[in-house]
């Protein structure tokens, strides 16, 4: 009898010495609607590259994604990497969720300048970019030159852009420009685009509200002057549902992604695409940087792994493919960048922007923010605030939302 | 005494799974968010509790506001629900030709998942491709697209029209089967006393179905109180906050902002109003009762 109990015991006390022998599944959530065969593709190749490691990622819906990464790390069980929009990173940071991934010099300089802005929070990486995007100028030529402007040549200032959107909606059935004021979340990234190029920002390197600004009422006022020459009724409208109307040929001018490169070449439309059109005070082209990353979640057991997993799918040869297969902005200069900007000149502008282009600006309570920014944007495009009185309102707000 | 005692016993027995059921999906979860409403929970993993900080939070001005909106909102809503139903019921009940294909007319807003029909809505209501401003400016009433959602006024009546349009099928149904319920004898003796059509319907069939009514009509509001859906995705509570109503305000602040404490406070307030509205449907179910029973 003893024996027997000796021989359990032994079997036991192995068996659990052997546990950290066997394989390690690291959790990985992934949003969309299937796992990205490139991804998986170097997931793959990690795994045999680290023996005793699998990964087990499931696909979760956009709608869902965010909200279920976030239960699963708040309620104490944290999916070990997950790919999250950056603007989250701080207010994952701040509660501890998160693990730091610190990038060298190296790693931080082969990406497009300003990107690593975008992940970062008091002078630490939260996140590794995976995804990007950039936003350019998308201008009809046919209602250009019904409107009797030149079609070749897009407005490259605000002022122009302006004029122009007067003399389309004077001269033609169309409205000037697409204007986005939603109560959505990209309304505060059309807003952003203004704001960018006109060397604005919302938080400045110290983490200082500074939206009252003279660079940022410059923005307000621009997008105000737009009003009369929009789509009636750029409150009931989003992003997507303003390219809907520009493919119809409903306005004449947008801010767009390069997806909408696509869809317009499925149109009839005669198109041209060129940087944002720049304010007064603009040092040179500029753009909202839109990140997803993939965060590292404390409390795993597996954290390291998990950072190792991430920077090795997105390392500039895999990143690059995920890119380029997708059609994403590229994150990091190369040649084959290079090649396929001199191909697809379209590419170009979503390029240029980046050099002084901005970040969303990171806020523990995002939503509080973006709610913040969407009404200063409606206040102002209905008409019932002035700009400098919508903006100081909105800078107070932030100060004690912050 | 002690066989009276044993059937109180056997029935207490037969309770315990039901009650066993409501303590687990309804009691705790009360309390739980009671609880959380005292304290200052967000992504934070501890959490302290701040005594009555986010209550004394949310009645500031603009609560105020959105409370009244909510109050609106919700009796608008549900008297149109109400009208409209209660016309339909008395209208299928009438022998008219078709009477089966008329209702089942009634039921598509039950049958299209509700927001695929709230989407439908939302095309409708575009400026730019939708029906309502295509139609309005075809027949020359208007000069160019309206937006619908854009405006406070307008986003405000759309919800409320797309809420009309999900709970009407559910009143119609419900006060069709109070208004078969009433005596058809009844309406022979008055239609042979020369009575209209309009005069029993005033006199006979809205006194009878008044309980119904009553009843429906405290569903009905508990469920618009509380209707989340149509106003999220048409107007995500903008512009300008014009629909936000209390279900959305707590939805921004608890999921939105992750402000988990406050949005349980402004939760604990939805169910002490909806809480008042189920003492004053018991109130007047019993004061009814006893005046019939007279």
């Amino acid at each position: 009898m003893t024996k027997t109990l000796l021989r359990s015991g032994a079997a036991i006390l192995a068996l659990s010495a052997a546990a950290p022998a066997m394989a390690q599944e690291i959790s990985m959530i992934v949003c969309g609607d299937e796992m990205d065969p490139i991804q998986q593709k170097y997931i793959d190749q990690w795994e045999s590259e680290n023996e005793g490691w699998t990964v087990a990622p499931e696909v979760v819906g956009w709608g869902q994604c965010q909200d279920k990464v976030t239960t699963l790390a708040v309620a104490g069980t944290p999916v070990g990497i997950a790919y999250v929009g950056s603007r989250t990173l701080k207010e994952f940071a701040e509660f501890g969720l998160i693990e730091p991934i610190p990038m060298t010099e190296k790693e931080k300089a082969s990406y497009y300048p300003n990107v690593v802005d975008t992940v970062t929070y008091q002078g630490e990486q939260w996140g590794v970019p995976v995804a990007f995007s950039t936003k350019a100028f998308y201008w009809n030529k046919g209602l250009f030159e019904e409107a009797g402007l030149d079609p070749e040549t897009p407005p490259t200032t605000w002022e122009e852009v302006i004029a122009d959107a007067k003399a389309v909606t004077e001269n033609t059935d169309s409205a000037g420009f697409g204007l986005v004021a939603k109560t959505f979340d990209n309304t505060v990234h059309q807003f952003l685009h203004w704001v960018y190029t006109n060397n604005g920002k919302v938080v400045d390197d110290e983490g200082n509200i500074v939206l009252d600004s003279p660079q940022n009422l410059a923005a307000l006022q621009a997008y105000k002057d737009l009003v009369p020459y929009s789509e009636e009724g750029p409150t009931a409208y989003e992003q997507n549902e303003v390219r809907a109307i520009f493919l119809d040929g409903g306005v004449a001018m947008m801010h767009a992604a390069v997806s909408t490169v696509q869809r317009l070449e499925d149109t009839d439309i005669d198109w041209g695409v060129a940087n944002l059109p720049l304010g007064p005070d603009a040092e040179g082209p500029g753009t909202l940087l839109i990140t997803d990353s993939l965060a590292v979640f404390s409390g795993s057991g597996y954290e390291d792994k998990a950072m190792d997993l991430a920077k090795y799918i997105t390392a500039p040869g895999p990143q690059e493919e995920y890119d380029l297969s997708y059609g994403l902005t590229p994150l990091r200069p190369s040649d084959n960048i290079d090649a396929l900007v001199e191909e697809n000149p379209y590419w170009k502008p979503f390029i240029d922007g980046i050099e002084y282009g901005g970040p969303e600006p990171l806020f523990t309570d995002y939503r509080g923010f973006q709610n913040i920014m969407i009404e200063m944007v409606q206040s102002v495009v209905t008409g019932q605030a002035e700009p400098a009185e919508a903006l100081s309102k909105a800078d107070a707000a932030l100060k004690e939302l912050d | 005494m002690p066989g009276q005692r044993s059937a109180v016993l056997f029935a207490w027995i037969l309770l315990v799974p039901a009650l066993i059921y409501v303590c687990a999906i309804v009691v705790y979860p009360l309390l739980q968010t009671i609880n959380l409403s005292f304290t200052d929970a967000s992504l934070r993993r501890t959490t302290d509790y701040i005594g009555w900080e986010n209550y004394a939070r949310i009645f500031d001005a603009e609560f105020a506001t959105i409370i009244g909106r909510t109050f609106l909102w919700t009796f608008l809503s549900v008297a149109l629900k109400m009208i409209i139903g209660t016309c339909g019921a008395l209208l299928l009940n009438a022998a008219l030709p078709g009477r089966s294909l008329f209702r089942l007319m009634t039921m598509p807003p039950w049958i299209v998942p509700m927001a695929i029909g709230i989407f439908m809505w939302g095309w409708m209501y575009n400026g730019q491709f939708g029906m309502i401003s295509g139609l309005l400016q075809r027949f020359g009433i208007v000069d160019g697209p309206i937006a619908f959602l854009a405006y406070g006024n307008t986003a405000f009546w759309a919800t409320i029209v797309t809420d009309v349009w999900i709970g009407v099928p559910m009143v119609t149904m419900y006060m069709l089967a109070a208004v078969q319920t009433v005596p058809q004898d009844l309406h022979e003796a008055a239609w042979t006393d020369g009575a209209s059509r309009l005069y029993r319907i005033r006199r006979i069939t809205l006194p009878m179905i008044l309980p119904a009514a009553i009843t429906m009509s405290m569903i009905s509001l508990i469920s618009t109180f509380n209707s989340f859906d149509p106003i999220w995705i048409l107007t995500q509570g903008g512009p300008s906050g014009s629909t936000t109503t209390m279900i959305i305000d707590t939805y921004s602040t608890a999921l939105g902002s992750k402000r988990f404490g406050e949005g349980a406070a402004r939760a604990v307030v939805i169910c002490l109003f909806l809480s008042a509205f189920a003492l004053l449907y018991f109130r007047a179910v019993t004061q009814l009762s006893k005046r019939m029973s007279t």
